[in-house]
């Protein structure tokens, strides 16, 4: 599925959060959103979830998704968002729950899921026992036993530390290689867009504008670690606010 | 302080106390201890029988409780009451309590007088609760229900009011009905402070059931007690008094225990 954002602006009280939003993402398609602090990028992405909505504007998908997909715009979230009070595999039971699917099928999926993301042995853990790491892994899979045809992935590894956060990039990486999916990524490390984006879009803040549109050709998995020239050309474009954002007394995030 | 470029110093280690470390045996010792003393105190006469008899002579009166079948008259029907006040004290709170954290409109509607009522020490309305239901059984379960009711309102719509947000949009991004992150999210997440209310209402309870009692009873514990006082029955107005104390101590067990069996998700 593709999804379409016209115009899309965003105004809480007298405050425009979003401004005129333009953005494409194509079928199959990685979309990086990155911005400073207060930019409005997650804003943006529950816009687009449907969790919130626009002021004006429209929001569209295209195409229609896959004949076994429960939920097509589906989330995973920094904070993982798991339900503390159940298992992994109770977890991801959650969102198969509502749908008449028959225990076999249910117990299929969550094998299934729990296999793509390394957690089979993990499965009657508690959401406590499990590393940041693992936690989001748990994200993941609960986000594809629905088989979403949009991901929105809201800044999924800034709640990891560095190095579980290249482990999960890769295994993100490896996804998308099998799946194909059409995602949006909300992140504010540049290294991390200029990995895993086909398209970035560089906001600025106050309101929330798009600034630039970056394509990167190079097929994922033949990215280098860092891309050292186009991350300064990001940086660039970014610095000034970055500052700002920093400065400012009372923002919300 | 001045040191030489080129000795040594150990660092002292500076981090100790301010940790808490289980200690089993200290507690039956204190308690043996005191008994002890108390009845050393009792036996020489430190101590006089007007004021405090000795240990022996409570241990004989809870004997004679127990032989009369008096222990089960006056706690069975002190029970009785806490147990049905409670149960639908807390029964309708959480009902009210969860009615006024999900719906808008009940809470405008009900919040404000939940508020004037809570204040109100329960025990006052005694009065008026047996001038309403009589003298009987039914005052003294509506008075217990009544004390019970206003703060497990209040503690569950508080509870519901504190259910991570993030949560619940996590079950409205998955599509999940209105009754699925009722049951499977907002119930389980205020659980815990449900449950830590029950604490406090059955410590309520017992206050009042036994301020109930020794106001107008023929039975119970506070009945007991309050016929011990009036004949300056100090042993027997002590047997009541540990009785008192072993209700409390057994009702906060068993919300201990439910709590380990309900929230075993927390700790290990």
């Amino acid at each position: 599925m593709e999804l379409v954002v016209e115009g899309v602006s965003k105004t809480y009280d007298d405050l425009l959060v979003l401004n005129q939003i333009d953005l494409t993402a194509d079928e199959g398609q990685i979309v990086c959103i990155i911005g400073p602090s207060g930019c409005g990028k997650s804003t943006l992405l529950r816009l687009m979830g449907g969790l919130e909505e626009p002021s004006s504007g429209n929001i569209k998908t295209r195409g229609s998704p896959p004949s076994d997909c429960l939920n097509a715009l589906t989330f995973i979230f920094q904070d993982f968002s798991l339900l503390p009070w159940r298992t992994v595999e109770s977890n991801i039971s959650l969102v198969l729950e509502d749908h008449p699917i028959s225990n076999k099928e249910k117990q299929e999926i969550i094998n299934s899921v729990l296999q793509r993301t390394n957690l089979s042995e993990f499965s009657k853990r508690w959401p406590r026992e499990l590393s940041g790491g693992m936690k989001q892994r748990v994200g993941i899979a609960r986000a594809l036993a629905v088989n979403p045809s949009i991901l929105l992935m809201d800044e999924p590894l800034s709640a990891l530390d560095s190095q579980t956060s290249e482990i999960l990039l890769n295994d993100l990486i490896d996804l998308w290689d099998k799946q194909r999916f059409t995602s949006i990524y909300i992140t504010h490390n540049l290294s991390e867009a200029i990995r895993i984006g086909h398209k970035i879009v560089v906001m600025s803040r106050r309101p929330g504008e798009v600034r630039e549109t970056v394509n990167i050709e190079k097929a994922l998995k033949e990215r280098e670690l860092r891309n050292i020239e186009l991350e300064k050309y990001l940086w660039d474009l970014l610095k000034e606010e970055a500052v700002a954002a920093e400065r400012e007394i009372g923002s919300e995030t | 302080m001045k040191h030489k470029k080129n000795t040594f110093i150990k660092i002292p280690f500076r981090g100790s106390g301010f940790s808490y470390r289980k200690n089993y045996w200290i507690s039956p010792v204190v308690f043996i201890v005191l008994i002890a003393l108390w009845h050393l105190g009792s036996t020489l006469g430190f101590i006089s029988k007007l004021v405090l008899p000795n240990p022996t002579e409570v241990v004989i009166a809870f004997h004679d409780l127990y032989v009369t079948g008096d222990l089960y008259l006056h706690v069975g029907a002190s029970l009785k009451r806490l147990i049905l006040g409670w149960t639908l004290g807390s029964i309708l709170g959480i009902i009210i309590g969860f009615a006024i954290g999900l719906f808008s409109l009940v809470r405008a509607g009900l919040a404000p007088i939940v508020a004037a009522i809570f204040p109100i020490p329960k025990i006052a309305l005694l009065p008026l609760f047996i001038i309403w239901f009589g003298i009987g059984e039914l005052s003294k379960v509506n008075l217990i229900l009544f004390g019970t009711l206003f703060p497990t309102i209040i503690a569950t719509y508080g509870a519901i009011d504190n259910v991570d947000r993030s949560l619940i949009r996590m079950g409205q991004s998955f599509n999940l009905t209105w009754f699925s992150i009722t049951k499977k999210i907002v119930f389980p997440a205020s659980l815990p402070v449900i449950l830590s209310n029950m604490r406090i209402t059955a410590a309520i309870a017992i206050i009042l059931i036994v301020a109930a009692e020794l106001i107008a009873a023929e039975k119970g514990i506070g009945a007991y007690i309050q016929m011990a006082g009036s004949l300056f029955a100090i042993d027997r107005l002590l047997a009541g008094i540990i009785i008192l104390s072993c209700m409390g101590l057994i009702a906060n067990w068993l919300i201990g225990f439910t709590e380990r069996k309900l929230l075993k998700w927390r700790n290990l």
